[in-house]
């Protein structure tokens, strides 16, 4: 039985009237994926964005290491170790490859300067992990590929050393190849002991990468299995419907272990 | 080929820029036997000083996808209240200068806030400020012109003893010179040092020596002007020396900062600077504080230029400021753009100007040309960008 390594407490999110995310609960283990499922407007990616710190939330608690944690900004989420890939990449398209690598998070020189340098062979070495066949990082990230444009977005929760890594839908966009080096990264650091939340519509990714799966609907959680416990047919069920499949009981205490 | 040499499609811009105002120069200089002068280049040099100080900052502002229309007012403001400080009240420049940068921070803060801090478009809030700072200019010396004759002050807006003479001249073109040749050095070695493959020696050696060169005969050109029957050629003027200074701290402030950084990510993609923890509104506002600074800057030289501050300075400016920008590349969709780039933006405006009034064409059909040509800029940027595989949005 471990401790959660990051746990969200009874969080909610509102937009004006519309409640995104209501009272929900979820953990997630060192090394272990948990998977976040749902429609479009399930509030997955606003449960992710609170955490990440892009939306401040309004009610509930975040737990790290058993201990509360404030997280009213992106720059407090880094700070705590938790990486988002977002599904956008999150890239400033007119920036080359490094730039996008460090945007916000430069290198600087003892003068306070930016040391493009340093942050130049930084980057290639981290490129060179996620895909060796990478070479053109001086020029703008709009005349990359989707692929190479997922590497770069990939390359900043493995240089910043990523506790919790958020990966929303990180394979939509990605061919075979690709698709494979994404899953072999999720291993990796799997291994390496990080947690890993996925966002994903794509049912054979979740089965062949997840721990455990949680699902949600209009902002609530449904329920959260082992993924090992449910099939495809009942995870589709709870989506759609919303209902639980019968004979299983939902796993949310959040001391459950794997 | 061009990655060889990492030209990129900026470079490439500025190189065919430099062509295109190579290129007026002699044919206007063809058609009317007197454009590549000294006296005209000094005149040229000096008269696109005010414009090409602030179209450095409103390049910036563009890039993060905004826009500043009360330049030209603030101009007018802030010039007849160091005029009026100095001719009514009789304050020295210094403070007079100092007070003037005051209140163009403060129009900053207050236009920054309400873009920044309220989201207002930028468009309506300095719209706003084009009408009510012209205004604003009247009220501070009831539209009476406020003379100026402090002769220090004086020589910052260039004129007969507004230059810094022949040998101080020569001598800073060779200064520039060495450094271009130390940074490119520098470059090199910290290129290998970081086991980074750097351009080939010669090219890297003739893209810097044309520019040495280009500085030297700049240099000597302004030289070999005489007013009159001084004894010594004029030198390069002293707002071209303003201008150039800024030039360099805003190209450092854009290369070499996270602010500068930030401010083209912001253009590239707001939402992603957001997300990665960019403090957007921050930059925002220190933004509209550069330009107004750089305003300051403007006004001062160009009340020095006229000996004078009165309510209408800087009128029209507004559209000068981002015409050059625009000429010089910078994209209104936002997040490309150099300070170089608008640098031969305004040059490309001034010899316009210059070289249709040698050829006495009549102000209405300057106008005409001017505009049309402003036009064809951004068609070839259109153009430029599709060629070079950048998405047009």
């Amino acid at each position: 039985m471990t401790d959660a390594l990051v746990s969200l407490h009874g969080v909610s999110k509102a937009f004006g009237g519309v409640h995104a995310v209501e009272n929900v609960s979820v953990a997630v283990h060192p090394g272990e994926v948990l998977a976040l499922l749902g429609h479009n407007g399930a509030g997955k990616s606003t449960l992710m964005k609170v955490l990440a710190g892009a939306y401040p939330l309004d009610t509930g608690e975040i737990r790290m290491g058993g201990s509360a944690v404030e997280i009213r900004s992106p720059v407090d989420a880094q700070a705590l170790g938790i990486e988002t890939i977002y599904q956008t990449l999150a890239l400033a398209d007119n920036l080359d490859a490094v730039s996008n690598l460090f945007l916000g998070r430069e290198l600087l020189t003892r003068y306070g300067t930016l040391d493009d340098y340093a942050m130049e062979s930084a980057a290639r070495e981290v490129f060179r992990k996620l895909n060796p066949n990478f070479q053109n990082i001086r020029v703008p990230v709009r005349s990359l590929s989707g692929g190479q444009r997922q590497v770069v977005a990939i390359s900043r929760a493995l240089y910043f050393n990523a506790r919790v890594l958020i990966m929303d839908e990180p394979c939509a966009a990605l061919g075979p190849e690709e698709t494979r080096m994404v899953h072999d990264l999720v291993r990796t650091l799997k291994a390496q002991g990080v947690g890993i939340i996925l966002i994903s519509h794509d049912m054979p990714d979740v089965f062949a990468l997840s721990d455990r799966l949680c699902v949600m609907k209009n902002g609530r959680t449904v329920g959260t299995f082992r993924t090992a416990d449910v099939d495809e047919d009942a995870v589709l069920g709870m989506i759609i419907a919303g209902r639980l499949p019968s004979g299983l009981e939902s796993c949310t205490r959040m001391d459950d272990s794997r | 080929m061009l990655s060889r040499f990492q030209i990129s499609a900026l470079d490439l811009r500025l190189s065919i820029m430099a062509g295109v105002l190579v290129t007026m120069a002699v044919v206007f200089h063809l058609l009317s036997g007197q454009f590549i002068t000294a006296e005209n280049l000094y005149n040229i040099a000096q008269q696109t000083a005010v414009v090409g100080i602030i179209a450095t900052a409103m390049a910036l502002v563009i890039v993060a996808r905004h826009i500043d229309l009360s330049v030209g007012s603030a101009m007018g403001l802030v010039g007849v209240l160091i005029a009026w400080l100095m001719y009514t009240k009789g304050w020295h420049w210094v403070p007079a200068s100092v007070a003037g940068l005051a209140v163009a921070l403060a129009v900053g803060l207050y236009q920054g806030w309400l873009v920044a801090g309220l989201g207002v478009a930028s468009f309506v809030v300095t719209l706003g400020g084009l009408m009510s700072l012209r205004g604003a200019a009247f009220l501070v010396a009831s539209g009476k012109t406020q003379p100026v004759a402090d002769p220090v002050f004086l020589m910052l807006g260039g004129g007969l003893d507004g230059a810094i003479g022949p040998r101080l001249s020569v001598l800073m073109a060779l200064a520039l010179s060495a450094w271009l040749i130390a940074r490119t050095l520098q470059r090199r070695r910290q290129q290998r040092g970081h086991g980074l493959t750097a351009r080939p020696l010669w090219f890297d050696a003739a893209v810097t020596l044309s520019l040495c060169a280009a500085a030297i005969v700049f240099a000597l050109a302004m030289s070999a002007y005489r007013i009159g029957d001084k004894p010594e050629g004029q030198g390069i003027p002293v707002p071209v020396l303003v201008w150039a200074v800024v030039v360099m701290v805003v190209s450092f402030i854009v290369n070499r900062t996270r602010f500068g950084r930030y401010v083209y990510a912001i253009g590239g993609n707001p939402e992603a600077a957001l997300l990665v923890g960019i403090p957007v509104r921050r930059v925002m506002l220190q933004l509209f504080l550069l330009l107004a600074t750089l305003v300051t800057v403007a006004s001062i030289v160009a009340v020095a230029r006229l000996n004078a501050g009165t309510n209408s300075l800087g009128t029209n400016q507004e559209l000068y400021v981002i015409a050059a920008a625009v000429i010089g590349g910078v994209a209104l969709s936002g997040g490309s753009g150099t300070v170089l780039g608008t640098v031969l933006g305004a040059l490309v405006i001034q010899f316009l100007e210059s070289g249709l009034l040698l050829l006495d064409v009549d102000i209405g059909w300057r106008m005409v040309i001017v505009g049309q040509v402003l036009i064809a800029a951004v068609v070839f940027d259109v153009l430029f960008r599709r060629a070079t595989g950048e998405r047009v949005a």
